[in-house]
């Protein structure tokens, strides 16, 4: 008898090959796409920026995911607020750039103008009976953790958000970031799916044949290899990274610099991983010559050579910490087959730019990074079109935090009831 | 209309004819019948109506001028210097402005012939209303115009008032009608009249009073003042003066009256008045006038001090984005390229957009001649 229940989404979740790549459909399927959008983007934690993006009162940024469009914004008491960015006269955007200042957010279609909480303050020609008390922008769930800021479409957002945060503070809070700011942000289409960005992301694999510049501060090392493949100078220099990590954080943490490794991709709602990382060469930062990129460190760091705290959450970012600068990575699904990957370089607030950082250095390694990355990212989504493509194996070395992610996806799909 | 033209009148016609009342309301037209220099920058126009009328009104009080100045519409207010008791014209003197775009365009457009579209007269600047045996009428510059028009209705209808008329000048030769009054003071022996000056003129020095107005000045002229009617009228900082003279005198202050045209009395008072008023020159007015120029559209409005520029751009016939008017919505920020404002605004623009030179224009009130980029 068939199952009537049995809907195309729900099989293919259901059939998941653990260990394996997902099926086609998932990287292709419109309709996949859509419930993606639904339950995943519209129901967890989504990363969409840092608290420096609204860095003064008045500040907003418009940040739109799938259908959605939410205005970030600083109200006068120095608070990060979030709304739907639907006017509520005849639904028109209130804002229409990607950031702005505002004095009050005013719909320019009509000029109803709320303030910076919401707050309808003014209505023209409305008539004596409107009550504007019942006209205020829709709020949207917003927390900022340290700084970096995650938007909850759901009315009921994950509860456990206050978990990963918690654990997550005293690693990232030497970091400062609430007073850094935005030197440099880029935003890049890249043409695949946006599981194919995360997992690409999920996995250093591929860095040494793709990412010259980034290997050159990142050893490939701390994400996994295969320990019975390597010859007597791989083992040597595998051994000298693990030392080099051992020592790494017993000095760091005894200086207050949280960098034991914390893993729950797919054991949380709200799945996240971070580690504080030892960097080759001269150990400072994502740069060049892993030398610090900028004079003034962040927050009260004085020591450039605080490796590189890696941070990532389900299911859309990852982020750098370091002494002299963070990155911090959104991906942000646009169609089944392209997702905006919007990267931010922070440096401290009163570093100065052609004094005490160059941009060209400060965003050299990423940049280029990002680019390679959306061109394997393209490769993927091409291959996954094929009718030849077919679910392959992750190596259980290299591979196993895509694994997570995609064990991840899949258990979160299950529980919001995928059909 | 060439100088020499000869103008019949009806009315010295035939003396039976008595024309009606001026009623602007049915025609608002007013032909400029003679320029008087009065002084270096300041001159006199005598007005009549377009057809036979006389005029009714108060001594001290003023008309509006419906004025298109190259293509901006201004309304301004003058006090009348010319007096009730001689009800077939009416007069307005207008001293010079530098960088005023309506005294300039009076003074160097208006000819015998030209034709003005006026309202009024209204206000209660007036020694009508406070009849008193005795007066003391302080003026300072052009302030002097409904002062005058006080002391020429005394003198025409022979009241016997006792009137005190103490004038402010730069210098002996702005002292404007000095003829008229000196005459006034030999034939009325009720009527004194002296005259405080700063500065000698060229080729004739002061012997009078002189510097500013002061108390010293105002005991030695008119030692009575205390139980005078005062009228005062000049610019604010002059009349702020007097205020404060008369009140450290001892003077009792509900028998001091000073013309103001100031609109939040105004617009309670009479509000059909303040609706048509936007300013009053400079110095006939409490409130100054700040010349107020729009770069990108190449208009120029007059905006008083205690006015917002988005009322004066409109009341002069502009349409600019706004929405609220209360300095919510920031629909009508504009950057402000010159000049300085007064701003109380509702959470329509930020610091740092002030900081940036923007303005909302709905809450701005200027402190200085402005050019904005609209």
């Amino acid at each position: 008898m068939l199952d009537k229940t049995d809907t195309h989404l729900e099989a293919l979740l259901r059939r998941r090959k653990p260990g394996y790549s997902l099926e086609a459909p998932f990287y292709t399927d419109p309709d996949i796409f859509a419930s993606d959008l639904d339950l995943i983007f519209g129901r967890h934690w989504i990363y969409v920026g840092v608290e420096p993006d609204v860095a003064e009162p008045g500040d907003a940024m418009v940040i739109d995911i799938g259908k959605t469009s939410v205005i970030i914004t600083r109200n006068d008491d120095n608070e990060v607020r979030a709304f739907h960015n639907v006017c509520r006269h005849r639904g028109a955007r209130v804002l229409q750039d990607y950031k702005t200042s505002v004095g009050n957010l005013v719909c320019r279609y009509h000029a109803w103008t709320y303030d910076l909480d919401g707050k309808l303050l003014f209505a023209e020609h409305m008539g004596k009976d409107f009550d504007a008390g019942c006209h205020g922008l829709k709020p949207v769930h917003i927390r900022s953790l340290e700084g970096l800021l995650f938007i909850c479409l759901s009315d009921d957002p994950p509860a456990d958000f206050d978990d990963m945060a918690a654990r997550m503070a005293p690693y990232l809070a030497p970091h400062d970031l609430k007073n850094a700011k935005v030197a440099f942000e880029s935003e890049l289409i890249e043409p695949g799916n946006w599981k194919l960005v995360m997992e690409n992301n999920r996995e250093c694999y591929h860095c040494a044949g793709n990412h010259p510049e980034l290997t050159v501060p990142l050893f490939a090392y701390g994400f996994g290899f295969a320990p019975e493949e390597l010859d007597d100078m791989g083992r040597l220099e595998a051994q000298r990274y693990a030392d080099l990590v051992k020592a790494s954080h017993g000095e760091w943490e005894s200086c207050g610099f949280p960098s034991q490794m914390i893993e729950h991709l797919d054991d949380m709602v709200t799945g996240f991983r971070t580690e504080r990382l030892p960097l080759d060469g001269a150990g400072e930062s994502h740069t060049g010559d892993t030398r610090a990129a900028c004079r003034k460190l962040l927050g009260a760091i004085n020591d450039p050579r605080h490796g590189a705290l890696h941070f990532w959450t389900q299911p859309n970012s990852w982020h750098h910490f370091m002494s002299d600068h963070v990155v911090t990575f959104s991906a942000i699904p646009l169609d089944a087959e392209r997702t905006l990957v919007r990267t931010k370089w922070l440096v401290h607030k009163d570093a100065v730019e052609g004094v005490d950082y160059d941009i060209a250095n400060l965003t050299a390694v990423w940049q280029a990074t990002n680019v390679q990355d959306a061109e394997l990212v393209g490769l993927c989504q091409e291959g996954a079109r094929s009718p030849a493509y077919e679910p392959g194996p992750y190596s259980p070395h290299t591979e196993m935090l895509v694994e997570k992610f995609c064990n991840w996806y899949v258990g979160r799909m299950r529980a919001q009831g995928a059909r | 209309m060439d100088a020499r033209t000869i103008r019949p009148d009806p009315r010295l016609a035939s003396p039976a004819e008595v024309p009606p009342t001026w009623d602007p309301e049915r025609d608002d037209v007013l032909v400029v019948r003679q320029v008087r220099q009065e002084t270096a920058d300041v001159k006199t126009f005598v007005l009549a109506p377009a057809t036979p009328a006389r005029f009714r009104y108060l001594p001290g009080q003023f008309i509006t001028l419906d004025l298109d100045i190259d293509g901006v519409r201004l309304n301004r207010c003058y006090t009348l210097s010319s007096s009730p008791t001689r009800p077939d014209t009416v007069a307005i003197t207008v001293k010079r402005v530098p960088g005023g775009p309506v005294s300039n365009f009076l003074h160097d457009h208006l000819r015998e012939g030209s034709v003005l579209r006026a309202v009024g007269p209204m206000g209660d600047f007036t020694c009508a209303q406070h009849e008193a045996p005795k007066y003391l009428f302080l003026s300072g510059g052009s302030g002097i115009t409904p002062v005058m028009s006080m002391a020429r209705a005394h003198a025409d209808l022979a009241t016997g008032a006792d009137i005190a008329f103490l004038h402010s000048a730069r210098t002996p030769a702005d002292i404007i009608f000095r003829a008229e009054l000196e005459l006034m003071a030999r034939t009325t022996p009720t009527f004194r009249f002296a005259a405080i000056c700063e500065a000698d003129a060229p080729f004739e020095p002061w012997h009078g009073l002189r510097g500013r107005l002061s108390l010293a000045h105002l005991e030695a002229a008119v030692p009575d003042f205390r139980a005078r009617e005062v009228f005062v009228c000049g610019p604010a900082p002059y009349m702020a003066a007097v205020r404060e003279m008369l009140r450290a005198a001892g003077f009792d202050m509900a028998r001091h009256h000073e013309e103001s045209f100031d609109f939040a009395t105004l617009a309670t008072a009479e509000p059909e008045v303040a609706a048509e008023v936007i300013a009053a020159e400079g110095e006939t007015s409490a409130a100054r006038v700040h010349r107020v120029e729009f770069r990108k559209s190449g208009r120029v409005i007059e905006c008083p001090e205690d006015m917002n520029v988005l009322e004066a751009a409109r009341r002069a016939g502009m349409r600019l984005p706004s929405s609220c008017t209360k300095g919510l919505c920031g629909t009508c920020k504009c950057k402000l390229a010159e000049g300085t404002v007064e701003m109380k605004h509702g959470g329509g623009i930020r610091q740092r957009e002030i900081d940036a030179g923007m303005v909302l224009i709905c809450c701005a009130r200027p402190t200085s001649d402005l050019v904005i980029e609209r």
